[in-house]
């Protein structure tokens, strides 16, 4: 019998998706929460943005008050809380210590079990931070406005060398410690550090990995990119002891163990910064480019962590809250350091991966500590589900909040975090946020809002999301049909631009969907998130993935890099690129350009396997409709795939400019391949319209 | 979505197994799959996770094919954890 096929739009499977019932925080957490009473969203409404974010920004102590809460006349480079002078040291340590110096302000969790858990109480952290600050200032010379980038593991070395820069205004640059050195280069090359922070080992799966040896790949990489590391400050795993083999560099390697006791005791004042300096620099990966540094603001972007720590992580000071993340990535920087830090808390900091030794670990450890509000990304709920589903019921801990971030997550695992990690009380709020946006944009205030399992909930307090079809059309909630989901509105946490490269932040960001681009009224500008959502009448909203480059072929909307990701699991294949060619039947087909690896030979068999591996992966729709194995993609200096080039050959219009190419040449080599056997195939297309030829210079320009 | 951790951990178990595979002819494979889990973004790991696990898999076999247990028990934990990250991270299907 035949298999029918039904064509399903993108509106109807959003509809055919079940609504989920909605789940209610008990009595007991309502009474406690930060956010209890249902005027805080009065206070937070349109009509009184932007100066409603003074109630975060009050948050914080401000060494001179901002004159204007919200500068819109440079869009969208906008500045928060203008005037303005503070310190996110002075902000997340000393402000504490009159109150609570013996508080723990982090306990770290070393991987191995048998070594007891160690609390930094913030007297301990006051003292560290500047011992550490004076280090940075005087052994190496760094003063507010330089660049340092830290490649450290989760240990406690971290938050105060993010703290000790904090105190000088310097910028900080923290890549994930399971990095390669390769990709610690390019950040350091393209932030211009010149001081490396490092360690020589970390623990993971219960061996002592060599970490330092990392280091010298960075440096190398980072001066074949033209950037010279003078100094790389090395802590030791354990102290005295230094467990890497790779040697250290006289001149350039220093023992920070060894350096410090030169700084006990000296105290940095730390400086007044202006609310707009930049604190920090979060790279995203994903770009065979130029890396994307996020650089996020002191003022804006302290006040925005400490506001959502409060209301939406529901932190007090007398919790003991853990985010099981990694303090490498944006969650960790807002939400373990910078915003539980802000509102006075105990932050709980894990060196290890949380199946060690066993997927009961967590909740050894928050029943040993007595954590709070636990706080980690579904991967992680999956696998701890998936080792251990009964696990968590074997310890006698008790949460109030938990938190989920990164991803989407299913219902049913939804339900197993709700019903068996918070043992049925505790309150759940799934966050929907990004690296650029510096905290959450989508949640539920947890005692005002219910939960809704595989929803984040409405827009957070003071951001107005709104979702646009392809042509800037808003999608109604309740209409079911999926878009781009936008922010409407600036917010303080946003990240201010892209380091060192403003064009691209205005292009993948605001391009889109500006109505004017001459206009300074923000009501203009809308923030593209970059993700798909669908949202429910109730206001609630689901996230669907990320919103990519689309090719339409005949009704069917092909993401380019799952077409490409497709392609590229063929073995022989080392990149992949997808680009739309006019069809007269289909409207729009895909065609494939893959360049091969050294030593492997094109031919029909590795073009056959390349469409077999599209059929399989996405569908028989997605076969392209040619194949073409070149050898060399054309290519920015930065090794940015230029996908616009090659759509135009394959549609024999103007390539455009190539000047600023690392490899101009290679795109006449390809369009004398494919033109000459297009011709030979009759495979010419007429001549373009206006529009047709506007769609292809704009492709590929979304990452 | 702040999925660039996905990238992250992918990119450390690519170091892991690169440590394990020192010597082994598929060693540079190893270390360019690394290089695309922390470039080519989160949208585009799972045939990056894919190929790692092929790759593993030819490991584990060539450590038994010349008798080498250490190398064959430390290839299989990494691969072991690769799997469990990619079902985990939804890179891998479960079969």
């Amino acid at each position: 019998m035949a298999v029918e096929e039904v064509e399903v739009s993108e509106a109807e499977i959003a509809v055919h998706w079940r609504e989920e019932e909605y789940y209610y925080p008990s009595p007991r957490f309502i009474g406690q929460a930060n956010a209890s009473d249902p005027s805080i969203l009065e206070r937070f409404s349109e009509e009184r943005f932007p100066e409603c974010f003074r109630e975060y920004a009050d948050l914080l102590h401000w060494d001179a008050y901002w004159h204007t809460t919200l500068d819109t006349s440079n869009p969208p480079f906008w500045k928060w809380f203008v005037g303005g002078r503070l310190n996110a040291s002075y902000n997340c340590v000393d402000r504490h210590l009159q109150r609570d110096p013996n508080k723990a302000a982090l306990i770290w969790v070393p991987e191995p079990e048998e070594v007891d858990p160690i609390p930094v109480t913030y007297r301990d952290l006051w003292v560290w931070v500047n011992e550490f600050a004076a280090l940075l200032r005087d052994f190496c010379g760094l003063q507010a406005g330089d660049r340092v980038t830290f490649h450290l593991p989760m240990v406690p070395e971290l938050p105060v060398a993010m703290l000790a820069c904090a105190r000088l205004g310097v910028i900080h640059s923290e890549v994930f410690g399971g990095f390669s050195g390769a990709a610690c280069g390019d950040r350091i090359a393209d932030s211009g550090s010149r001081v490396l922070v490092t360690m020589d080992a970390y623990y993971r799966n219960g061996e002592l990995l060599d970490h330092k040896v990392k280091a010298d790949e960075a440096v190398a990489r980072a001066e074949e990119l033209g950037q010279r590391v003078d100094k790389v400050l090395v802590w030791r795993r354990h102290r005295g002891e230094y467990a890497s083999k790779a040697p250290m560099q006289r001149g350039r390697d220093f023992f920070v163990d060894d350096l410090l006791p030169r700084y006990r005791g000296a105290r940095v004042d730390p400086v007044p910064m202006p609310a707009e300096a930049p604190l920090f620099l979060m790279y995203t990966s994903g770009t065979t480019g130029r890396p994307k540094g996020a650089q996020h603001s002191t003022g804006g972007y302290l006040a925005y962590v400490a506001g959502t720590s409060k209301y939406y992580l529901d932190i007090h000071p007398e919790d003991t809250y853990w985010c099981m993340a990694d303090i490498g990535w944006i969650t960790g920087h807002s939400y373990i350091v910078y915003g539980p830090l802000a509102l006075g808390t105990t932050s709980v900091i894990y060196e290890g991966v949380p199946t060690y030794p066993d997927a009961g670990r967590p909740w050894r450890i928050a029943e040993r500590l007595g954590v709070t509000i636990f706080h980690t990304a579904p991967t992680s709920i999956r696998m701890l589900r998936k080792a251990g589903p009964d696990e968590p019921k074997k310890y006698n801990y008790r949460f109030k909040h938990l938190t989920t971030v990164g991803e989407p997550i299913e219902p049913d695992v939804w339900r197993w975090y709700y019903d068996v990690v918070g043992k049925g009380e505790a309150v759940i709020d799934d966050t929907w946020w990004m690296t650029e946006t510096g905290g959450f944009l989508g949640a539920t205030l947890p005692a005002l809002q219910p939960m809704k399992p595989g929803s984040c909930g409405p827009g957070v307090l003071g951001v107005y999301p709104v979702i646009y079809d392809e042509e800037g059309r808003e999608i109604k909630a309740g209409s079911g049909k999926a878009g781009n989901i936008c922010i409407r509105n600036p917010w303080p946490g946003i990240m201010q631009t892209i380091w060192g490269q403003p064009e691209r932040f205005v292009q993948i960001y605001y391009q889109k969907y500006c109505r004017n681009k001459d206009s300074t009224d923000w009501r203009d500008w809308p923030f593209l998130c970059g993700d798909a959502a669908v949202q429910a009448a109730d206001g609630y909203f689901r996230i669907l993935g990320r919103i990519d480059d689309v090719i339409n072929v005949a009704g069917h909307r092909l993401g380019t890099k799952e077409l490409e990701s497709a392609a590229l699991t063929v073995d022989e294949v080392a990149e992949a690129a997808a680009v739309p060619v006019i069809d007269e039947v289909r409207g729009r087909a895909v065609e494939m350009y893959v360049s091969l690896k050294p030593g492997v030979s094109p031919g029909p068999e590795v073009e056959e396997r390349v469409a077999k591996a599209l059929e399989t992966e996405i569908g028989k729709i997605a076969r392209p409709k040619n194949i073409w194995v070149v050898p060399d993609m054309p290519k920015t200096r930065s090794g940015k795939i230029m996908r616009r080039v090659i759509a135009a050959i394959s549609n024999f219009a103007d390539v455009g400019d190539i000047t600023t190419l690392a490899n101009p040449e290679v795109v006449d080599q390809i369009r004398r391949q494919v033109q000459s056997e297009k011709v030979k195939r009759g495979e010419v297309p007429r001549e373009l319209t206006p529009s047709e030829l506007e769609e292809l210079q704009a492709f590929g320009q979304v990452s | 979505m702040t999925r660039h951790y996905l990238a992250g951990e992918l990119s450390q178990l690519l170091g892991e197994l690169a440590a394990a595979a020192a010597g082994d002819r598929d060693a540079d494979e190893v270390v360019w799959l690394r290089r695309q889990a922390e470039t080519v973004g989160p949208g585009r790991l799972a045939p990056v996770a894919r190929r790692a696990l092929g790759v593993a898999d030819r490991l584990c076999w060539e450590s038994l094919s010349r008798g080498d247990v250490r190398a064959f028990d430390l290839r299989a934990a990494v691969s072991a954890r690769l799997w469990a990250f990619g079902v985990a991270a939804g890179l891998l299907g479960e079969g």
